[in-house]
């Protein structure tokens, strides 16, 4: 090395500085890049475990400050209210109904989409469930209220405005003879899934938990209709009419929630070719059913 | 040779201990400029061992790279093509090869 002076020392010392300043900070950087991604996540976490628990504390209060106000009767009534509202989580004797999508291979030429669970199938068996008399049903932890939709969302479906995807668990409570049997009826939801190789089981239980609803709950465009209203609209017969409707669906959600289902359901059967792709499936699906049907009645 | 490891020692501790860090956008460039000072510092000691080791023209090397190739990768991030992966080539290959003569001229001493 004919490194000659003094100043050429200092030089090449002086570069070496700068090459050795630029690779420690490089490897720095690359790391706290890396970082940064994972603590932008992990304060995200913090936050909402810090959102949550101040709205359940504000929860809380609210339910103090309501038992503090109301007393008795009124609290009672409040509390049944709010029960029927899917306000509270239940718990009683009913079934626990579990369906998955098909592990059969559909046969060439065959739509694969007869294989795999609909909003319309499950829309059955919640239908068929109410109609059995279910007192509190939750499909996947979702609980089902009057306002609760159940619709495809791509391979999804979407339930209080949440996606689920299979396998469904169905929780509900009510007698669980009645409920198993509405469900097992010859021709019936069960019989209908087994044939496209839907896996469908049912178990009775004894403690059937079903959670409470914890969606939004908003009135956006919908308005109380206050007693001086009611009275005004009394002398008009015609309105009074519409009036009471509304009450009447107003107390019993779940029961118009049932008859929403039925129309939906009636719908899609009453016009086919509104959407093929589902309607296909719903035919298919009943078509070869009544064939099996038929078939087995000759045998007897 | 003894001040140039004094160096890289005292710049690698320097840039642990200096506070904040290169943002991201500026990560190509930074890592670009890294580079060529890499591969001016082995073309340095390549030269010093085969006995032409110019001061001016190093030191030249060293700074004008740098430039040259953080321009190169700003004007391939204007223009959508990444310049910089170019650059990063040309500048390994070239650091291959200087090491590859300083590896056979220490061999051959």
């Amino acid at each position: 090395m004919n490194v000659k002076n003094m100043h050429t020392r200092l030089l090449i010392f002086l570069v070496c500085i700068i090459l050795g300043f630029m690779i420690s900070m490089q490897l720095k950087s690359h790391n706290q890049h890396q970082t940064i991604a994972a603590q932008r996540a992990e304060e995200l976490t913090v936050r909402l475990k810090e959102v949550q628990a101040d709205r359940d504390k504000l929860a809380k209060e609210l339910d103090e400050y309501r038992a503090g106000r109301i007393s008795g009767a009124a609290q009672k009534e409040m509390d049944e209210l709010k029960a029927r509202a899917g306000e509270t989580e239940m718990e009683g004797k009913g079934i626990i109904f579990t369906l998955d999508d098909s592990k059969q291979v559909a046969k060439a030429g065959e739509n694969k989409n007869l294989y795999i669970i609909h909003d319309e199938d499950l829309l059955r068996v919640v239908n068929e469930l109410r109609s059995a008399g279910a007192e509190a049903i939750s499909l996947n932890g979702q609980r089902l209220i009057g306002s609760s939709e159940i619709r495809c969302v791509g391979p999804t479906v979407l339930v209080n405005e949440r996606r689920l995807a299979a396998p469904f668990v169905i929780s509900a409570i009510g007698n669980p003879q009645t409920l198993e049997s509405s469900l097992k009826l010859r021709g019936g939801v069960i019989e209908n899934f087994k044939f496209w190789g839907i896996k469908a089981d049912v178990m009775q239980s004894d403690k059937v938990r079903v959670p409470a609803y914890k969606g939004n709950r908003t009135f956006e465009f919908a308005k109380m209709v206050s007693e001086e209203e009611k009275k005004k609209a009394e002398e008009q017969p015609a309105e009074n009419n519409k009036d009471k409707n509304n009450k009447e669906s107003g107390n019993k959600d779940s029961s118009n929630k049932d008859s929403n289902n039925a129309k939906d359901t009636k719908e899609t059967a009453g016009n086919p070719k509104a959407s093929e792709n589902k309607a296909a499936a719903d035919t298919g699906k009943q078509q070869p059913e009544s064939q099996q049907n038929n078939a087995g009645g000759g045998a007897k | 040779m003894i001040y140039a490891i004094l160096g890289l020692i005292v710049g690698v501790v320097g840039g642990i201990l200096a506070p904040g860090f290169v943002p991201k956008i500026y990560a190509p460039y930074f890592s670009v400029a890294l580079m060529a000072g890499l591969d001016t510092a082995f073309g340095g000691l390549r030269a010093a061992m085969e006995g032409d080791y110019d001061n001016v023209v190093f030191l030249s090397g060293f700074f004008i790279n740098i430039a040259i190739s953080v321009f190169f990768c700003y004007a391939g991030i204007m223009m959508d093509i990444d310049f910089y992966l170019i650059v990063i080539l040309v500048l390994g290959m070239r650091i291959f090869n200087n090491v590859a003569i300083i590896r056979r001229l220490y061999l051959k001493k």
